[in-house]
């Protein structure tokens, strides 16, 4: 009883504390409604800090007093920031003030502002994810935010929209480590070798066309949660093909979760969501089809016994008549 | 007068059976593939799409070397129904099919050599042979290596009505297929017509001095 009330007690401290920090989320993404003025005021920020940290930066620096080679390794494209979901942030707003000056401060990477001050609801949500999933459970020190999602480039789903998008984004977040000896050796224990990514699909049907249409996230993360950051290695990824190939499609409640609430039954079909990017064969169905192909089945079987019972019946009938009485 | 002819050669034989069989996997693995939540999925997803897969390929090369046989030996004219009096011989033989059979009558086509179909077999065959077969085998192909199917067409995927023409297609094959296995039972006995499609010699019983019933009218 007492752990029942104890446990409740837990659960609303946890909807609060979440709510408030929700507040700071909310903040976080109301800047997508900003003022032209205030954006071209952001966009006059950036655009100093790429006047060197772009590659247009790097070919024509503006001082000449600069580490080139240095700064080689810190470049951003402008374009890809300015459509990314941090787009309309200005880039002082996580390196901090010390960045508007140059020379910077010598730790000036190390100053960079967590994510949680921003997106503060969403790590609470995620952290617990995060700590179940195999990334922390081998390499938690070396893990953040940031290894998968590089706020210069990276777009929200919701924001991006359409299906071959995101799976490119997201794919190549988990490629840049398990498609690279080097990346995944930074993570990875010294005498962890990185396993062909290939190989290890094989029993997968039509491979590669599953990482067009889908992403790694789709299977490895737990199936009843809808989407989570709890990544899953081998032994618990989904191997169950019926999970995605069918009308309950998991699709619906992860890749397709932002375009769900579109969802018309263009074409009398289950799951039409699908069908702009992907044939899913078990989940495309359109009920009015298969059910005129049962009746058709039903009708053929039908039509056949009572024949075959006429036809029995018929020969059992004249061998009667032909029996001598 | 009781006939024994040489009606269907080895190679057509071995043909029927592979084919038989293939369809058999096919529709097996396509409902498990299709119904894949229901009790039609009687093999597990993965195995079904990889033995689809196989035997699908099976498929294509089988149908291919049926194409070539037929037009090489010249067994296609069989699929041509031949004017005139198509539609008189077919009401012929559908009238038999639903009276004339449970009244013990004698069946108005009898096999020959050149013409081993009747009117309504030949159409039936040259049908499903030659229009939705290559329908089921090119949007199986297409399936196959989905990069060529078109990349969008009419604001789906393209290979959207590849998919369903597919799957509408190859239900209509599996749905002749089981009316062609009845059928087959309206021989001269239950059993003979799968006699003379295992041995190749069809027991006729010709009116005395004809050759085909075609003839006769």
């Amino acid at each position: 009883m007492m752990q029942a009330r104890r446990r409740t007690l837990a659960t609303a401290f946890a909807l609060i504390v979440a709510s408030m920090l929700s507040a700071g989320a909310g903040r976080a993404q109301s800047t997508a409604a900003l003022d032209p003025e205030k954006l071209a005021e952001i966009r006059d920020q950036n655009a100093k800090c790429f006047s060197c940290h772009s590659p247009a930066g790097l070919k024509s620096p503006p001082r000449q007093d600069m580490d080139l080679a240095r700064l080689g390794t810190m470049l951003h494209d402008p374009a890809l920031y300015e459509t990314s979901s941090h787009g309309r942030v200005e880039c002082r707003t996580c390196h901090g003030v010390g960045a508007t000056t140059f020379p910077h401060g010598a730790d000036l990477k190390k100053q960079v502002s967590p994510c949680s001050e921003c997106h503060a609801a969403k790590v609470f949500r995620i952290e617990t994810q995060f700590e179940a999933s195999v990334h922390a459970k081998t390499q938690k020190d070396k893990f953040t935010c940031w290894s998968c999602h590089d706020g210069h480039v990276y777009n929200v789903a919701a924001k991006i929209g359409a299906p071959r998008k995101i799976i490119a984004q997201d794919n190549a977040m988990c490629l840049d480590c398990h498609n690279s000896d080097l990346q995944f050796s930074k993570f990875a224990p010294v005498e962890k070798r990185r396993p062909n990514i290939d190989a290890i699909h094989e029993w997968l049907p039509n491979t590669r066309l599953h990482w067009q249409a889908v992403r790694c996230v789709d299977c490895h993360t737990p199936a009843a949660r809808g989407f989570s950051h709890e990544i899953l290695d081998k032994s618990k990824a989904e191997k169950n093909c019926v999970a995605c190939h069918s009308q309950e499609s998991a699709l619906r409640t992860r890749l397709y979760r932002h375009l769900v609430a579109e969802e018309q039954e263009q074409l009398g079909f289950v799951n039409s969501v699908f069908l702009s990017t992907s044939y899913v064969i078990g989940a495309s169905r359109n009920p009015w089809i298969d059910r005129a192909v049962g009746v058709a089945a039903a009708l053929l079987i039908l039509g056949m016994l009572g024949h075959a019972a006429l036809r029995i019946g018929s020969a059992w009938w004249r061998r009667r008549g032909r029996r001598p009485t | 007068m009781k006939t024994r002819i040489y009606l269907l050669p080895l190679w057509l034989r071995l043909w029927h059976w592979a084919n038989a069989a293939l369809i058999i996997v096919l529709a097996t693995t396509g409902a498990s593939l299709h119904f894949s939540d229901s009790a039609f999925a009687v093999v597990p997803f993965a195995r079904a799409a990889r033995l689809h897969d196989i035997a699908g390929v099976a498929m294509v090369v089988l149908y291919i070397a049926f194409v070539i046989a037929n037009a090489v030996t010249g067994n296609w004219w069989q699929y041509v129904p031949k004017p005139p009096g198509i539609m008189e011989r077919s009401l012929r033989v559908m009238r038999y099919y639903a009276f004339g059979i449970m009244r013990g009558e004698r069946d108005p086509h009898e096999p020959t050599p050149d013409t081993n179909f009747n009117d309504m077999q030949a159409s039936a065959y040259l049908v499903v042979m030659y229009v939705a077969m290559p329908i089921v085998v090119i949007t199986g192909l297409i399936f196959m290596f989905p990069q060529t199917a078109p990349d969008r067409l009419f604001g789906f995927d393209g290979l959207f009505p590849v998919a369903v023409l597919h799957y509408v297609t190859g239900a209509a094959v599996v749905l002749f297929a089981i009316l062609h296995v009845y059928l087959g039972t309206l021989g001269h006995t239950a059993t003979s017509q799968y006699k003379t499609m295992i041995t190749g010699w069809h027991e006729g019983d010709l009116p005395s001095g004809r050759t085909s019933s075609r003839r006769v009218r």
